[in-house]
Formats: C-alpha cells, sequence, structure tokens
C-alpha cells in the first residue's frame, strides 16, 4: 500500500518516471506510443497526453507505472524540483538534431543529481532518430556522456515506434534492481515520502519559529 | 408567608399571611410577587438589567481575553505576562504527555510517544483526554460531530475493537495537540504527519491487517482518520497561521493586478475564439473556486482533477495537443482568470494535512503538483517569465497601459464577445429575412397564377354549362348587339363587325354583373 512494497513477499513497486527535457523534443509522444501504442503528428488524442500509468510485469514484480510529463519550456525550469521530487527514474529526452535540446539535458543529469542523488534511475533518450539525414547529435558522444554521470542511453523514434517499448522495459528493471537493492543504499529521499522534504514548499516566506521557551 | 392548616375540618383552606410579606423586599414601598422573586415589577427590572450587564461583561471580557491571547500569539510577542499566563494555565499543566514529558518541548514528539503508549499499554495517560484539559473548551461543530460518528461507526463496523479503541484514543490525544494554541502550521503539519506514519506503521503490525483478515485494507482505515482530521479540525488546521490569510489576500491581489497576463502572453495554444473551448475553460475555473467549498483533502483534490480534465477537453477543442507542455500554461491562465480565493492555503492544507500516499502517486497527485507549480509561476511572475521589457510589464500591472488587443483577447472579453455572437445573429437574421421575402413573393406569383387559371375554368365552365337565367342575359345582349350591329353596319364594314361581337363574347362574364347590379 505504501510508495515501497519492498519487503514483501511477491515484490510490488510504485515507481515514478518523469519526462524531462525540452519543449516539442517528443516527451508526450514516447509516452502516448509507449501506453497507447500510437503515434499522431499532433499528438491530438481522446486521452490526456501528460500522466499515465500503467502495470506490468518486469523480473518477477508487479510494477504500477505512472509517468509524469512536464512542461519543457525554459520558462518553467523553475519548476522542475516541485515535479521531480520523489520519483524513482528520470527520462531525460532530447531530439537528435537539435544540439540544444541535448545542451538542456546535460543541465537535468546535472540538477538531478544534486536534487536526488545517486538513487534516481536516469535514462539519457535520444528521440528522432527516424530523422537520421539531419541528425546534429552524435550517438557515441552521448552514450559517452550517459556513462560519465551513471546514466543510461538509448534511442528512440516515437513516430516509427523504435526502441521505445524496450527503454520502458530496460527502465523499469533498472528501477526493479535499485530498489532491491534495498533501502540502505536508497538513501533517504527515496524513502522520504513522510520527511520534510515531502512537501511542497510553495512560498520561500521565512518560516517562524514557534517551538515554546 | 402562605400557611396551609393543618387541621381542616371545615375542608376551608385558611392562608395566613401578613400585609408585610406581600409587599416587594427592596422595601419600596409596592407590592412584589413570589415570581420576581418577592419584588416589585420596577425592582425586579432593575435586577434583571444589572444581572445582564454583568454577564455581558464577563463574556465580552472572556472574548477579548481570549482574542488578545491569539493575537500576542500569532504575532510571536513571547511577553513574560503571556509566558506566566501560559505557565498559570492549569489546562496546559495538564495536557503534558502521560510519560511525564513537557508537551511544549516539541509536540509532535509528545503526540508519537502518546500512541506509543497506548499501543503498548492499551490506555492512554489518564485525565489528558478528558475534554475539561483543552487549552480552549470547543463546542463541536455540526460538521465536527458528523465527522466523529462516521469514524467511529467505520471502526466499530470494520475494526477489532481493541484497534478502534486504540485509534479513537490516540486520535483523541492528538486532537488536544492540535488545538495547543502555540502549534503553528508547520509544527501541525509534523504532527499530523508523524501520526499518520505512526499509524501506518501501528496498523501494519497488526496481524489482522497483515494477513489481510478483514473487509478493509490499512490504507482504508488511515483514509478514514485522514477524513476525520480534515472534517473535524478543520477550521484549526485550515486557519493554522493567521499570516496565511494575508497572504493569499495579497496573492488574491496580485493576481488581480496580472489580469492582463491571460491576454496573450502565456503563450498557450488555447483557441479562446472557439466558444466550446471557452466554455469548457469556464467549467474548469468553477472546478478550481469549488476547492475552498470543500472541507477533506479527498474531495480537494477531486475538485482539481475535474479542473484539469476540463483543461483537457478546452485543449482538445482548440486542436491543441494535450501535453504537458500545453497543459501547464493552460492551468496558469485557468489559475489567472479564475483567480481562485484562498487557493493557496489550500494548496498548502493539502500538502500538509493529506496523506503522504495522496500527493505523491497517482493522478490527483500529477494535477497537485501541477497546480502547485502554477502557483509558484504566477507567484514569482516577472517580465524576465514573460519576455518582455521590464517597463511594459511593470506599466500593465500597475494598469498605466492596457495591453495590446489580439484575436485571443478579443475572445476573452465578454462585451466583444457577445457583441460578435449578436452580430452573428444579425447576420443569420438578415439572410432569413431575405428568404422569407423570396418566398412571399414566389407565393404571391403563385397566388396570381392560381387567381387567374381559377377564372379561366370558372368561365369555361360558365360557358359550357349555362344556366337558364345566363341564356335569357345573353340572348338579351345579343340582341341589344344585332340591333347595335345593325346600326352600325350601316357606316362600318362587316369585318369589323365581327371582331366587336368577338370582343363581346369574351368580355361576357363581367356583363351580367354589370346588369345585374
Amino acid at each position: 500500500m505504501d510508495l515501497s512494497g519492498a519487503g514483501t513477499s511477491n515484490d510490488e513497486f510504485k515507481f515514478k518516471v518523469v519526462l524531462l527535457g525540452e519543449g516539442a523534443v517528443g516527451k508526450s509522444s514516447l509516452m502516448l506510443r509507449y501506453v497507447q501504442g500510437q503515434f499522431n503528428p499532433r499528438h491530438i488524442s481522446t486521452i490526456q497526453a501528460s500522466f499515465l500509468s500503467k502495470q506490468l510485469v518486469v523480473d518477477g514484480a508487479d510494477i504500477d507505472l505512472s509517468i509524469w510529463d512536464t512542461a519543457g519550456q525554459e520558462k518553467y525550469h523553475a519548476l522542475g524540483p516541485i515535479y521531480y521530487r520523489g520519483s524513482q527514474g528520470a527520462l531525460l529526452v532530447y531530439d537528435v538534431t537539435d544540439a540544444k535540446s541535448f545542451d538542456k539535458v546535460k543541465m537535468w543529469v546535472k540538477e538531478l543529481r544534486r536534487a536526488l542523488g545517486d538513487d534516481v534511475v536516469l535514462f539519457i533518450v535520444g528521440n528522432k532518430v527516424d530523422l537520421a539525414e539531419s541528425r546534429t547529435v552524435d550517438s557515441e558522444m552521448a552514450k559517452q556522456f550517459a556513462s560519465s554521470v551513471d546514466a543510461r542511453y538509448e534511442e528512440t523514434s516515437a513516430k516509427e515506434n523504435i526502441g521505445v517499448e524496450n527503454l520502458f522495459d530496460l527502465m523499469c528493471s533498472a528501477m526493479v534492481t535499485r530498489a532491491r537493492a534495498g533501502p540502505s543504499s536508497r538513501g533517504p529521499s527515496a524513502n522520504g515520502g513522510r520527511g520534510p522534504a515531502r512537501r511542497i514548499r510553495i512560498v520561500d516566506e521565512p518560516t517562524t519559529g514557534r517551538k515554546c521557551c | 408567608r402562605i400557611t396551609m392548616p393543618s387541621s381542616s375540618e371545615d375542608h376551608k383552606l385558611r392562608v395566613n399571611f401578613s400585609n408585610r410579606d406581600l409587599l416587594c423586599v427592596n422595601g419600596c414601598g409596592f407590592y412584589g410577587t413570589p415570581q420576581w422573586e418577592n419584588r416589585c415589577s420596577k425592582c425586579w427590572q432593575l435586577l434583571q438589567n444589572t444581572q445582564k450587564r454583568n454577564d455581558d461583561y464577563l463574556k465580552n471580557k472572556m472574548a477579548f481575553r481570549q482574542f488578545e491571547e491569539r493575537r500576542k500569539l500569532s504575532t510571536e510577542s513571547r511577553s513574560l505576562t503571556i509566558k506566566n499566563l501560559l505557565k498559570k494555565s492549569p489546562s496546559l499543566v495538564a495536557s503534558q504527555g502521560p510519560d511525564g514529558t513537557s508537551s511544549s518541548a516539541s509536540p509532535h514528539v509528545s503526540s508519537s510517544s502518546a500512541f506509543h503508549s497506548s499501543a503498548s499499554a492499551g490506555q492512554l495517560g489518564g485525565g489528558s483526554s478528558s475534554p475539561v484539559s483543552r487549552p480552549r473548551t470547543r463546542q463541536r461543530s455540526p460538521e465536527s460531530q458528523m465527522a466523529r460518528d462516521d469514524l467511529s461507526s467505520f471502526l466499530s463496523r470494520n475494526a477489532p475493537p481493541t484497534i478502534a479503541a486504540t485509534i479513537s484514543k490516540s486520535l483523541s490525544q492528538l486532537t488536544v495537540n492540535i488545538y495547543e494554541p502555540r502549534m503553528g502550521a508547520e509544527d501541525l503539519s509534523a504532527a499530523v504527519q508523524a501520526y499518520y506514519s505512526q499509524l501506518d506503521a501501528y496498523l501494519n503490525s497488526q496481524t489482522v491487517f497483515i494477513q489481510n483478515k478483514l473487509s478493509i485494507r490499512a490504507g482504508d482505515v488511515m483514509e478514514a482518520v485522514e477524513r476525520y482530521l480534515c472534517t473535524a479540525c478543520y477550521q484549526r488546521l485550515f486557519w493554522a497561521d493567521s499570516d496565511e490569510e494575508v497572504a493569499d489576500l495579497s496573492l488574491q491581489e496580485r493576481i488581480r493586478s496580472l489580469h492582463w497576463v491571460t491576454f496573450g502572453f502565456l503563450e498557450t495554444r488555447l483557441d479562446l475564439t472557439k466558444e466550446q473551448a471557452r466554455n469548457r475553460l469556464d467549467e474548469a475555473i468553477n472546478e478550481m473556486i469549488d476547492i475552498n467549498s470543500h472541507r477533506r483533502v479527498e474531495e480537494k483534490l477531486q475538485c482539481l482533477l475535474r479542473c484539469s480534465h476540463k483543461i483537457f477537453d478546452s485543449l482538445r477543442e482548440s486542436a491543441a495537443p494535450t501535453s504537458a507542455d500545453e497543459f501547464l500554461p493552460a492551468l496558469i491562465y485557468v489559475l489567472l482568470k479564475g483567480n481562485p480565493p484562498l487557493i493557496q492555503s489550500n494548496i498548502n492544507f493539502i500538502s500538509r494535512f493529506a496523506l503522504p500516499s495522496r500527493t505523491m502517486s497517482g493522478e490527483p497527485a500529477y494535477f497537485f503538483t501541477n497546480v502547485s507549480g502554477a502557483l509558484h509561476y504566477v507567484q514569482n511572475i516577472n517580465h524576465e517569465s514573460l519576455k518582455m521589457s521590464k517597463d511594459d510589464f511593470e506599466s500593465y500591472t500597475s494598469g498605466e497601459l492596457a495591453p495590446p488587443l489580439n484575436k485571443g483577447t478579443c475572445g476573452c472579453n465578454q462585451a466583444l464577445s457577445s457583441m460578435e455572437s449578436s452580430l452573428a445573429r444579425m447576420t443569420k437574421l438578415i439572410a432569413e429575412q431575405k428568404q422569407l421575402a423570396t418566398r412571399i413573393d414566389e407565393f404571391e406569383r403563385q397566388v396570381s397564377q392560381e387567381e387567374t387559371s381559377l377564372c379561366d375554368r370558372i368561365r369555361d365552365l360558365i360557358s359550357s354549362f349555362p344556366s337558364p337565367e345566363w341564356i335569357g342575359l345573353r340572348d338579351k345582349v345579343a340582341r341589344a348587339e344585332a340591333a347595335a350591329n345593325d346600326a352600325c353596319s350601316l357606316n362600318s364594314t362587316s369585318s369589323s363587325a365581327r371582331v366587336s361581337t368577338d370582343s363581346s363574347e369574351s368580355s361576357a362574364p363581367k356583363q351580367p354583373v354589370d346588369l345585374l347590379q
């Protein structure tokens, strides 16, 4: 019933995965392709495509996976922590035809490692590989960067359905492995649903100490 | 004095009283009555007035003292007098933890220790949970009473009595802590969250829940407890900090001054020229405003969920993608446009007192996060985040300059949109009128056609089936014509005579009328 059902006989996990990346790199398309198995160039679908959940079994564990899409525009960058706190995994998506979007991924990696530590499973995803002729981000370079920050690297095309299913499967099994490694290595943030970190600080007003004497 | 004689052989009541006994006890010389405590009407009235004044004074004094106390506490002025007052107050001494530790050091610790002791010993520290020990005796509102009844019936129906008793005892201890006036919002949140985690651990250690022997899960109990706390202690939890009310009001003021941002500065792809999209947005705004009318976290989150779905509907009507890239700006639009009352307090309330699972997973949690984000964005909105010059931003915000009009703006301006719809209706009406006019013309033409054809038929019928009267008339006419012709034939040709005969025949149907007249 709780965030991590670690310890019970049949493993049950609740995973939260955030999609981060610049606007229009295909975050929502990836998500829709994975959960709905469809692609729509303007992705006007009958369902909303910003929060999706899926039940699946990976490596003998029941997984309740929820995927949180985030707004990629630069002006909403500051809201990142509100979205990614308490998540077990993050997909950092960039567009292989857009070098700027890869720089953004680098930024996110830095921020996530600082905020969530090593507990979060990071996947760097190069999307739109179907547009090979206009590619500007080198695959090898991205792979090297990923391994240098302890992240996995995958390439996908939501349009052509290349590697999407595989990406999420890898993600889930990586998260299961991480969760099974025990709460000892998971640190306080993964299990900190009840700590003070749980709450959102919306205002930055100084908290007035209210302890008596 | 009224006396009843014991020996009443004559069956007559003999009442003895002196004249003095009938007089007003105040000795004013008037007669008094027992109902007025042996006073005359005037003295009784006087007494009543003084008593009432005294009562009112005491009541006011109490109220004023409470007000003063609260005010001083909220402004954190820890003057010596207040300290003394707190020390002297018997209620606070009584509300110390059952194990003797002072609850003043860290309130939520005392709540958790209370839980421990209750879980182990099965009973809670003596009189500390009795209503007398509460810092301020509270009158339970109907909602609180109902929440209490709901919880107790839920527990007695579904849980073993020992668990139910433990929960209700620990809850009443928590309630005592909650109503301590020194508790700030963050302390309250810590206390409640600590209680949740204690309760969670306790429930999950109970064999009935581990073995799934009950019809309910531990999570259901947690939800029932949350429901109770949010409903019964709403006033206290929601208004934990008086500063927050002020903060909320100033946020509302700020949103009002940022109203112009909705005029096309959010880069949404909402198509506000479409009526359907606009209507869905209005519904979303209503849902968001509705958050404040519910007490339970669950219901507040449901409002948020419905609000979000309406926004997605609106995006769909606008033929825009339903991704987060589009959703967040639309949500910010709704927030700015709706300016929902006390939104920040509500968000704070949810994040402080909801079960952790609610704000951490599931769809409601996602939308809650989005609203928190949108609120954060609105609070920090500035010229940089809108990519405009500082001067423009400030003059728009202060109302010096009106933002430029554009298509989207026209769509959201109600006067303009109603004018637009009136115009459309007018055009439609004019078109309809034109259509009607042509139909009328057509009809008229048809009528005249019918008329002529009817006349023709009548003429035919008359000529083929002439009545005797008609024949007589015709003969008469023919004779008259023949006479005339005879007269005329003297100075005209025979051909012209034939023509005139023809013409007289063709005008025959008219002639009888003339003749009949």
